[in-house]
């Protein structure tokens, strides 16, 4: 008789828990394991998602591809990386929304750098002026560092048919060319960078966020699940604003010179963002590469319609894409740089 | 030519092919190699043609070859061994290629063999497009282009058709008549030996030795009259009985490929 | 006999069938069929664009590559890698293989290395092959050669030893000379096998061409599909898909016509 008991409140018990757990709304996610993730993983740690009565579970995916592939799919409801071309074009179909902001290239926030092989540069290939006529590495045709280059050229005024582009498909590949000399000059993220100075195999002559600041990556969902499930969403949008703030005060502090500084409130994320990023960063990778998110995760809207215009311009992106119809600007409020109409 | 064959063995591993054989083929004569298969009378051509080394014994040549004979000794095949792109001229060609001669040398040779072959209207034809019996035509012009003194033939009719195989055979001895050679005939066919050959050597098998050499008494020209078929009767019988035992052996043994 | 006849009767046909007859117009109606579903289920929006675009779609794309002329330097440029690739591949690989195919103590010297090697996927080497001539043209194409080599070595003398034994001893018995037979009886023998060993050898040029142009090519048929890719276009994709069945059917095309004119005898 007891043994029943005990089994009946066993039952009544998990019954209990599964009834909890229904009540959770569910919302999946897919990222990349990169320190960008970041508000993802905060929000997950610190249970601002299950605050919101979210439960939701983070799909990790080894390229940013996949991942707007995944949520146009329906694969995941929502997805985090960075605007590529490949990224328009799916969205173009219709198929995504973006609603909030990732990393952005934000003056005095180190990210992205131009890094010159070291030959090159004893040559005398020392300023962002001198691309033309050079071989640049970069992982693929309408990434994210094909972009960068491109906007340099329209800032420097030099034409980006003048540089000989080589894809090489793999941070890691572009490395190696860098080092074997393979090509003059790379695009790579800042620890990537730093790596290859310390070895002597390359210089970093300047950053993305000096030449062309710009909204890097965003938040975006699938469309069908923005239109069917929209408060879940914005409960999503709520917790991720708040992580957007817990990681701008740890991670994004500047001191009176100018200098970043990382306090108490950083070792606490820092250990959370170890937790998720693959390979587990040390403490300074990850102040390495902690790039610039908006603490409200608000969008440079505007910067978005020069993007999708500069793919077009170069036949990267479908000419029939309409910027605004990706854009569902309703999740965040006080968007910043919105177009003039 | 002569052709003195002087004790001749082979072994092929541990398997004894040819044990002691002794003969010569005369001057002019056709000398038919008779036994059941795996006697080693392949074998035992191919000894002759250089092709193959014994393992003991020679083979001599002596006399004198013709005044325009360029090889001393060519072979034809069973298999015909023609080259299929090559036409029919161009691998008659093939047997004379060693010998350097002018161009007109050459072009005349082949001419006269292709009209004494019967072969003259197929000259620039390929082998596919002929029938068997004028492929072994083909192979027949090709060893005797160059005037050979001694003819090796391995089976040359075994492949054809039994009308083909007679129409070939008249014409053999049509040829053998005008054109002077020493013939060696390897057969497993008592017929043809008995219409083509003056004399018949008939091989044991296993290992392969020399049982009896028959002198058909009979003229080659006399052979398919009438008159000659008691004759030529008595001595198809008397070869038979002679290899019909082994030949049995032969057709029950069990090969293993 | 009479009263029989009225049984008689004609004797029931029971033969015919199982045996291939071409029929020239049913690929066409299949093809047409095929092409017909596949827009209806895109044009009444069954299958999205997003993962299949229409026949019309890549039809489109097709035309605009080919109204820029993107399509032809793309074609060019492969073409281009693929034909020197090839030859180099085959030149070599002949050389070794008919080596291989004549003289025991090359093969034995040789087989163990090619049967080491054959099997690696050459694709695998590009980064080596990166290392030692750098990122441009040469390792390209040395990807491509080396992928020829090891197929055309083993068809070449697999084609040597095709050659029928009894063809050689012909030659021998009339006194050709060792360089007379290799010239007038091996390789006139092995050219069948050396020619449908072309045929593998191109096909795999074709494969390797798409790899080696994955990294650092921004021109070329494989460089172009991978962009397709990675932006996205799964209509530029696909046409870029039908230009590499384009070729690979040019090239078949051209190897079948040289194979009927090199083997006319048979």
């Amino acid at each position: 008789m007891k043994k029943l008991l005990a089994a009946l409140c066993g039952l009544m018990i998990v019954a209990a828990g599964q009834a909890l757990a229904q009540d959770k709304e569910k919302l999946s996610i897919a990222a990349l394991r990169f320190v960008s993730s970041s508000p993802i993983f905060i929000a997950q740690e610190k249970g601002y998602f299950a605050a919101e009565g979210l439960e939701v579970e983070i799909k990790f995916f080894e390229a940013a591809q996949p991942i707007a592939v995944a949520t146009a799919g329906g694969d995941t409801d929502l997805g985090i990386t960075g605007f590529t071309g490949g990224f328009y074009n799916l969205a173009g179909k219709g198929a995504l929304k973006v609603i909030a902001a990732q990393s952005r290239e934000e003056p005095g926030y180190d990210f992205v750098a131009y890094v010159v092989n070291a030959k090159a540069h004893e040559a005398g290939f020392k300023s962002v002026t001198q691309f033309p006529g050079k071989t640049v590495g970069i992982t693929t045709v309408g990434s994210t560092f094909h972009y960068n280059l491109g906007k340099l050229a329209e800032k420097r005024n030099f034409k980006l048919e003048d540089v000989q582009l080589k894809p090489l498909q793999s941070i890691p590949n572009v490395m190696a060319a860098l080092k074997g000399a393979q090509v003059d000059a790379v695009l790579l993220p800042a620890n990537n960078a730093y790596a290859l100075e310390k070895e002597g195999a390359g210089k970093i002559i300047g950053w993305v966020h000096q030449e062309t600041p710009w909204q890097l990556g965003g938040l975006f969902a699938n469309t069908k699940v923005v239109e069917t499930r929209r408060p879940a969403v914005e409960k999503f949008v709520r917790a991720y604003q708040k992580a957007c703030a817990d990681y701008a005060e740890g991670l994004l502090q500047k001191d009176a010179q100018g200098q970043r500084t990382f306090g108490p409130k950083a070792d606490e994320l820092i250990a959370i963002i170890q937790k998720y990023v693959e390979p587990k960063p040390s403490v300074e990778q990850v102040k390495g590469s902690a790039s610039y998110i908006d603490p409200q995760g608000r969008l440079l809207v505007n910067d978005i319609y020069s993007q999708v215009r500069w793919y077009q311009a170069n036949g990267m992106v479908d000419k029939t894409v309409d910027t605004s119809k990706i854009l569902d600007l309703n999740f965040v409020k006080g968007h910043l740089d919105l177009p003039k109409r | 030519m002569e052709v003195r064959i002087e004790g001749v063995s082979h072994r092929y591993g541990g398997l004894q092919a040819l044990d002691g054989i002794s003969l010569t083929v005369r001057e002019g004569e056709t000398l038919a190699l008779i036994g059941p298969s795996g006697c080693g009378k392949s074998t035992l051509l191919g000894i002759v043609g250089g092709l193959l080394q014994p393992s003991t014994g020679k083979v001599l040549l002596s006399g004198k070859p013709p005044a325009d004979c360029l090889n001393p000794l060519t072979y034809v095949f069973q298999d015909f061994a023609l080259l299929p792109w090559r036409t029919v001229a161009e691998n008659i060609g093939l047997s004379l290629m060693p010998h350097g001669l002018p161009a007109n040398k050459r072009q005349e040779r082949i001419a006269a063999i292709l009209v004494l072959t019967g072969l003259g209207e197929f000259a620039a034809a390929y082998p596919r497009q002929l029938s068997g019996g004028m492929r072994q035509r083909v192979g027949l012009a090709r060893a005797l282009v160059v005037r050979p003194a001694v003819l090796l033939l391995d089976e040359p009719l075994s492949a054809l058709d039994a009308q083909t195989r007679e129409l070939l055979m008249e014409e053999m001895l049509a040829i053998w008549a005008q054109q002077r050679s020493t013939r060696l005939y390897v057969t497993h066919n008592l017929d043809e030996a008995l219409r083509l050959a003056d004399r018949i050597a008939v091989l044991s098998r296993r290992p392969g030795r020399l049982r009896e050499i028959v002198e058909i008494g009979v003229p080659l020209s006399e052979r398919s009259k009438p008159d000659a078929a008691p004759a030529l009767a008595a001595l198809h019988a008397r070869l038979w009985t002679l290899i019909r035992s082994e030949a049995a052996e032969a057709d029950r043994e069990v090969v293993n490929a | 006999m009479p009263e029989r006849s009225e049984t008689s009767r004609p004797v029931p046909f029971r033969g015919g069938g199982f045996h291939y007859v071409p029929r020239k117009a049913v690929p066409w109606i299949g093809f047409v069929l095929v092409l017909t579903l596949w827009q209806a289920l895109c044009s009444f929006g069954v299958i999205s664009p997003l993962f299949l675009p229409s026949p019309e779609a890549i039809g489109v794309a097709l035309w605009r590559l080919s109204e820029s002329g993107a399509i032809f330097s793309h074609l060019g440029w492969s073409l281009q890698r693929i034909l020197a690739g090839w030859a180099i591949g085959t030149a070599a690989g002949l050389l070794v293989g008919l080596t291989m195919g004549i003289f025991s103590a090359a093969r034995s010297l040789g087989l163990p290395f090619v049967s080491a090697l054959f099997p690696i996927p050459k694709i695998a080497l590009l980064p080596l092959l990166i290392l030692w001539f750098g990122i441009g043209e040469p390792s390209k194409i040395a990807v491509i050669a080396l992928g020829v080599f090891f197929p055309t070595v083993i068809s070449a003398y697999t084609a040597c030893d095709s050659v029928p034994r009894n063809l050689i001893r012909m030659g021998q018995s009339f006194g050709l000379s060792g360089q007379t037979i290799v010239s007038e009886i091996l390789l006139p023998g092995a050219m069948p096998g050396i020619l449908s060993g072309f045929r593998i050898s191109a096909s795999i040029a074709l494969i390797l061409v798409v790899a080696a142009e994955m990294i650092g090519a921004q021109h070329g048929i494989g460089a172009f599909i991978l962009s397709a890719g990675n932006l996205m276009q799964t209509d530029q994709l696909l046409a870029g898909v039908v230009m590499l069945s384009i070729l690979g059917l040019l090239i078949s095309f051209i190897l079948g016509r040289v194979e009927t004119w090199v083997l006319r005898w048979r």
